[in-house]
């Protein structure tokens, strides 16, 4: 997802006009599809939190036939292994947001860390970073993930690894950006010249602009992460004790539910991965907006397909 | 002296990123826990003469770093090795699975491009109505699908209608040119549809909402102003500007869409580069994965370096 | 990838076969139904799934690639529905009286694809290749030459093996041996015969591959399709094919989707979960018992110290009462199995024993003898034994995925019950992973696995011994008496005496359990109504064990 840049710097800070309701506020009045994102992540959040108790079947234990067709007990009807498929989905909730926030924490914990020397320090720490961050855009991810997955072992910890392993590059180049743009504002260079030190001036002005920032980040790599487990579930090299939506579309991939006819078992998992994947996008677009309608900001791109954002090819990097 | 600045230090950027990738590479697949050549040997009970074989084949019994300088030396000559699976030079063997990859995913991200350009002007031109909100959240919702679930779904709905699997009838003996053209057509359909689908939200958002920064420039109030026709003003400037972000994304998009196709060529039995990426990491065919993994690196390189140009070609702020 | 050894065995065969072939049958019933029409020509096309990985044998490593060089080139003998040996390209042998000298009469007048003479003297350089080069390039094949001197040709008709030391299953072994054309490969054979596993074997333009067979390849494409024409020289009864294809799919789904909308004829492996639907949409669909099966393997190395109560076999006993056989044919099979009991499947005949029995699925009792061995349970419900809870790792290959997947839940299930936690780890490479370190099996306690044995049970028994450490064994077992016992079959002529002690062998295993066979599994191929006339085989209708099958086959 990606609203391109076509000019090559961050536009300088325009004084923003605050509602009395605050960002939030903002949010929801600017755009009315955030509000729908909102309550799809609600929703979701509330079953990965609780499908141990709404789940009306255990997620272990065969109630019936192999691909059993959708009845009243079983809404969804069964998987290939006899399973409810409804309790699956549920469960499969927990596991794929846990994977999707997990591994968005990771990638946005390192690319802020990484973006935010970067752009405050500037200098020689800055061209060494951004550089490193380069090289790692461009190797591509699937492969690697795949290659990573394999030689390391399937495990959820290891999923989680990889793929925030790989998202933080754009979080990076996109902090740096902002780290930049506050740096030369008016405020922080008074507190230098205080002699603040650095962390004060990190602390108290600098995290405070770009936390929005940061927020809208997280939420737009969960999606890109959630996509990520989903896939390398598809092929085998997820944890397989573990019941993710991704794991659930392979194991009706593998044991034929299309030519069965089992609709069941592989239509209702990737409609789950979509809202989500859509939700989150809804909200963090719209944040990402409200915070400033004229920033440019190259958002994380396409799952497997990644987009270096543009962002932050000023002077300083020719 | 701008551009030349910009174009050479590119350039360089670029040779030298080949050079880690290259590096990288070869890291990567040394890495290897346990004992390599026990989890390369292909045949899954070797004897010891048989693994000590392979290990002088392969020129593993040698120091790493002399096992580095042999790799960058047969790199330079073009070898990127022989695959332990099928004793055939890697080379070969991949240039025909790109042969099969390339043509589907053109076919897909033609399609995409067109789709989404189309799409985005419309939201662009039609925007607040619900034309606009029905086509972006459209393109967001194909977007948010998963791409071999959406592969699986459109398998279901064409399932008797058009070919499932492969490339082409292996079958049709004796046809004439034209047949075999059109049959090998209709099997690139659902996978380069699955791709389409999958890549053309991306290209409406980014021209429907560039295409709405134009329009709300002040050259183009003056425009209207004069007594110039919305639809002109589309055309000779919102849409060109959107050019310069949209066609810096497909070349970037080209590159790592390639990597992208595992999923697809997975679910549609495609022989490609991405179902060989694949294969050779269940069969632990080192120098197979070691040289995909490459050509695709060094793809993503290819296409930033062509975005990179484009860039500086079509934006005037940047040339001197 | 199954572990496949119709081919590839290194077994040490040293068991003096019957001459000619004998033995009481199994129950193999091959037999293709019968009457309607049969219309010559055709092209057969038939869905793969593991495919052809290379048309070199002295390369390939698939059950495809092996049957595809069954089709491709002479073996002296083959196999009939029954498992009996009969006549190929060798018309009839003797052997002497103590086994040292086999002498086979081959076909005259036959010729090869490209009109050079086929005769013995193929058939022995073919042999004295392998054995030339058995610790280098040929080491795949080594089991086939084993204690074999030499192969001579004294006339284009008779070849004569000479052996140091009776050896068993010499039928067995050259059942499994392709000739191969000494005109087109000797160049190749040249210094260290490194170029003997380069050498792609695949067919040029106008050009198809040099062959002996019903059969020679015409187009190749690993992980595509391979094509296969009539050969006009061969010189047994002509098929009525014109030619077979062999499509390579990635999924499984696809080719039952495939067969439904005509794109192919047959597939070879129908996975379990698509044989009602196939039935239910009309097609034939055959349903046999296969020599492939299923273990749950418990490491049994000496040298392993950890965890020793997994060493007890009152604790595997336990186990095996733990394990709902019937559960898992059900849900994972879908029914197309049968329980197993010993490592010697029921396809080889006279060698299974069949008065083991495997013990019921019965959870009290697996609890009532974990409770007598004092393992009182946590209060997590997990026992604790020496000091540590009962929690194991099982290793998992990726040839296991899907109904294996199913098959570990059931079992896990029923591990829970009995206070034992089992935890799936999926690895690629296993084998490596077991031997580890220095072949002494030190770093799994669990694992699940298959087998795909010869008909002849040598291979099999051989790969629980000592011997096989690092080699082809995946248990770690090793016991002096049952090497003991292993040898002595390998020495033994006469039939009974030597089933009786194979027998014996089974017990043991058996006994000490380091596997718990699960199930033994169907074979199952599908083919639609324009087709008739398959020889199925306990390896389906395309396999390495024969070349009738597709030679019967015609268009109804």
């Amino acid at each position: 997802m990606s609203a391109i840049a076509n000019e090559p710097g961050i536009v300088a800070d325009a004084p923003r006009k605050r509602s009395r309701g605050g960002l939030v506020w903002d949010v929801i009045k600017g755009r009315p599809s955030a509000a729908v994102g909102a309550v799809i992540m609600g929703i979701f959040l509330f079953i990965a939190i609780f499908a141990g108790v709404i789940a009306p079947y255990s997620v272990h234990t065969q109630v019936g036939p192999v691909y059993g067709v959708p009845s009243a007990q079983h809404w969804l009807g069964l998987d290939d292994g006899g399973i409810d498929m409804v309790s699956l989905l549920l469960q499969g909730a927990r596991v794929s947001l846990i994977v999707g926030f997990a591994a968005a924490f990771v990638a946005t914990v390192v690319g802020g860390g990484v973006g935010m020397i970067a752009g405050y320090f500037g200098g020689k720490p800055e061209s060494v970073l951004m550089r490193i961050t380069d090289y790692f855009l461009v190797i591509p991810d699937v492969p690697l993930m795949i290659v990573i997955a394999t030689l390391w072992g399937p495990s959820l910890s290891h999923v989680i690894f990889v793929i925030g392993l790989l998202l933080w590059t754009t979080t990076a180049r996109i902090i740096r950006a902002q780290v930049k743009s506050v740096r030369e504002r008016v405020y922080v260079k008074r507190a230098r010249a205080m002699g603040a030190s650095h962390w004060r001036i990190v602390f108290r002005h600098v995290l405070p602009q770009i936390a929005p920032l940061l927020v809208a980040n997280v939420v737009l790599t969960v999606a890109v992460a959630i996509f990520d487990e989903t896939a390398l579930a598809f092929l085998g090299l997820s944890d397989p004790t573990a019941v993710s939506w991704g794991s659930i579309i392979e194991h009706a991939f593998l044991r034929q539910a299309i030519s069965t006819g089992a609709w069941w078992a592989i239509v209702p998992p990737g409609i789950c991965v979509a809202l989500v994947i859509m939700g989150c996008y809804l909200v963090g677009q719209a944040i990402e907006d409200a915070l400033n309608p004229r920033l440019k900001v190259a958002h994380l791109s396409v799952r497997g397909f990644r987009l270096r954002p543009l962002v932050g090819m000023d002077k300083d990097t020719l | 002296m701008r551009g030349a600045d910009y174009l050479l230090k590119r350039t360089l950027f670029a040779l030298v990123t080949v050079f880690v990738a290259v590096t990288l590479n070869f890291v990567l697949f040394r890495a290897l826990p346990g004992d390599a050549v026990s989890n390369l040997s292909h045949v899954p009970h070797a004897t010891p003469a048989l693994r000590l074989a392979l290990q002088k084949e392969f020129g593993l019994d040698k120091p790493m770093w002399e096992q580095y300088l042999l790799y960058l030396k047969e790199l330079s000559r073009g070898n990127l090795g022989v695959s332990f699976a099928t004793q055939q030079p890697v080379w070969s063997q991949l240039r025909s699975k790109l042969a099969n990859t390339i043509p589907m995913v053109a076919l897909g991200t033609a399609v995409a491009i067109i789709i989404g350009i189309g799409t985005g002007v419309l939201s662009a031109w039609r925007r607040g109505t619900v034309t606009d909100h029905i086509s972006t959240n459209t393109a967001i919702a194909f977007y948010a699908f998963p791409t071999q679930w959406l592969g699986l779904m459109l398998l279901i709905l064409f399932a008797g209608v058009l070919p499932s699997v492969g490339m082409h009838d292996p079958f049709i003996v004796g046809a004439g040119f034209w047949a075999s053209k059109l049959d090998a057509l209709k099997h690139m359909v659902l996978p380069a549809a699955t791709l389409a689908l999958t890549l053309y939200g991306e290209f409406t958002l980014v021209v429907r909402s560039s295409m709405l920064e134009t329009m709300g420039e002040d050259y183009v109030l003056t425009a209207r102003a004069k007594g110039m026709k919305s639809w002109t003003i589309v055309r000779t400037h919102a849409l060109r500007n959107a050019m310069l972000p949209t066609t810096t994304l497909i070349a970037l998009s080209l590159g790592y869409v390639v990597a992208g196709t595992i999923l697809i060529e997975t679910v549609f039995s495609w022989p490609g580069v991405g179902q060989s990426v694949y294969n050779s990491v269940i069969n632990r065919d080192y120098p197979m994965l070691q040289g995909a993994f490459l050509v695709l690196t060094l793809s993503v390189v290819f296409f930033n370096f062509v975005a990179d140009l484009l860039y500086f070609r079509l934006d005037p702020r940047i040339s001197a | 990838m199954r572990k496949s050894f119709v081919g590839a065995a290194l077994a040490l065969a040293l068991v003096s076969a019957a001459c000619g072939g004998n033995g009481s049958s199994s129950s193999t019933t091959g037999v293709s139904a019968s009457g309607g029409s049969v219309k010559e020509g055709g092209t057969l096309r038939i869905a793969a799934f593991d495919g052809i990985d290379s048309l070199n044998p002295y390369v390939g490593v698939n059950d495809d690639s092996y049957a595809a060089y069954a089709y491709m080139y002479p073996q002296l003998v083959q196999y009939d529905p029954q498992a009996e040996f009969i006549p190929e390209f060798a018309t009839s042998w003797t052997h002497s009286k103590d086994g040292l000298t086999w002498t086979f009469t081959t076909q005259s007048g036959a010729k090869w694809s490209d009109g050079q003479p086929l005769t013995a003297s193929d058939v022995a350089w073919t042999f004295n290749n392998i054995l030339k080069f058995k610790d280098s390039v040929t080491a795949g094949s080594a089991g086939v030459v084993q204690h074999l001197v030499k192969a001579d040709a004294p006339d284009p008709t008779t070849v004569v093996f000479t052996y140091d030391s009776p050896v068993p299953a010499v039928l067995a072994n050259v059942q499994q041996t392709s000739i191969l054309p000494e005109h087109t490969w000797a160049q190749y054979a040249a210094g260290d015969g490194k170029a003997l596993k380069t050498f792609a074997n695949t067919p040029a333009k106008d050009t198809p591959t040099v062959s002996g067979g019903p059969f020679m390849v015409t187009q190749y494409q690993q992980d595509g399709t391979t094509i296969f024409e009539k050969n006009p020289n061969w010189y047994g009864t002509p098929p009525h094919i014109d030619r077979f294809g062999l499509e390579y799919f990635s999924n499984e789904d696809a080719e039952v989707t495939a067969l439904k909308t005509d794109q192919i004829d047959v597939i070879e492996n129908v996975p379990p979960p698509s044989v009602k639907t196939l039935q239910d949409a009309n097609f034939n669909v055959f349903i046999g018992p296969a020599s492939t099966y299923r273990t749950f393997i418990i490491n049994s190395s000496p040298f392993k110290k950890t965890n020793p109560e997994l060493m007890d076999p009152q604790v595997r006993m336990a186990f095996e009462y733990a394990t709902d056989r019937q559960q898992i044919i059900d849900t994972a099979w879908l029914g197309h199995a049968q329980p197993g009991t010993t490592i010697v499947p029921t396809t080889a005949g006279i060698w299974h024993d069949s008065s083991i029995q495997p013990l019921p699925f019965d959870i009290p009792k697996a609890n009532e003898i974990l409770d007598g061995l004092g393992f009182t349970k946590g209060s997590d419900g997990i026992r604790v034994a020496n000091g540590h809870p009962m929690t194991y790792d099982v290793l998992f290959p990726g040839s296991e995925r899907g109904a294996g997947d199913r098959a570990f839940q059931i079992i896990q299930g029923g591990f829970q019950q009995i206070g034992v936690k089992l935890v799936q780890k999926p690895a690629q490479g296993v084998y490596g992973i077991m031997t580890a370190p220095d072949n002494k099996y030190l770093n799994w306690d669990l694992a699940m696995w298959n087998w795909t044995p010869p008909l002849d049970p040598d291979f099999i028994l051989s790969a629980m011994t000592c011997h096989s450490f690092g080699n082809w064994s995946d248990s770690g077992y090793c016991v002096k008496a049952y090497d003991a016992l292993y040898a002595k079959q390998a020495r033994t002529v006469d039939e009974q005496a030597r089933q009786a002690i194979v027998y014996q062998m089974q017990q043991m295993v058996y006994d000490d359990r380091p596997y718990i066979v699960l199930n033994y599994n169907d074979t199952l191929n599908a083919w639609s109504h324009g087709w008739d006339g398959f020889v199925q085989s306990s390896q389906g209708l395309f396999s390495a064990l024969d070349k009738q099958s597709l030679i019967a086959v015609h268009q109804t």
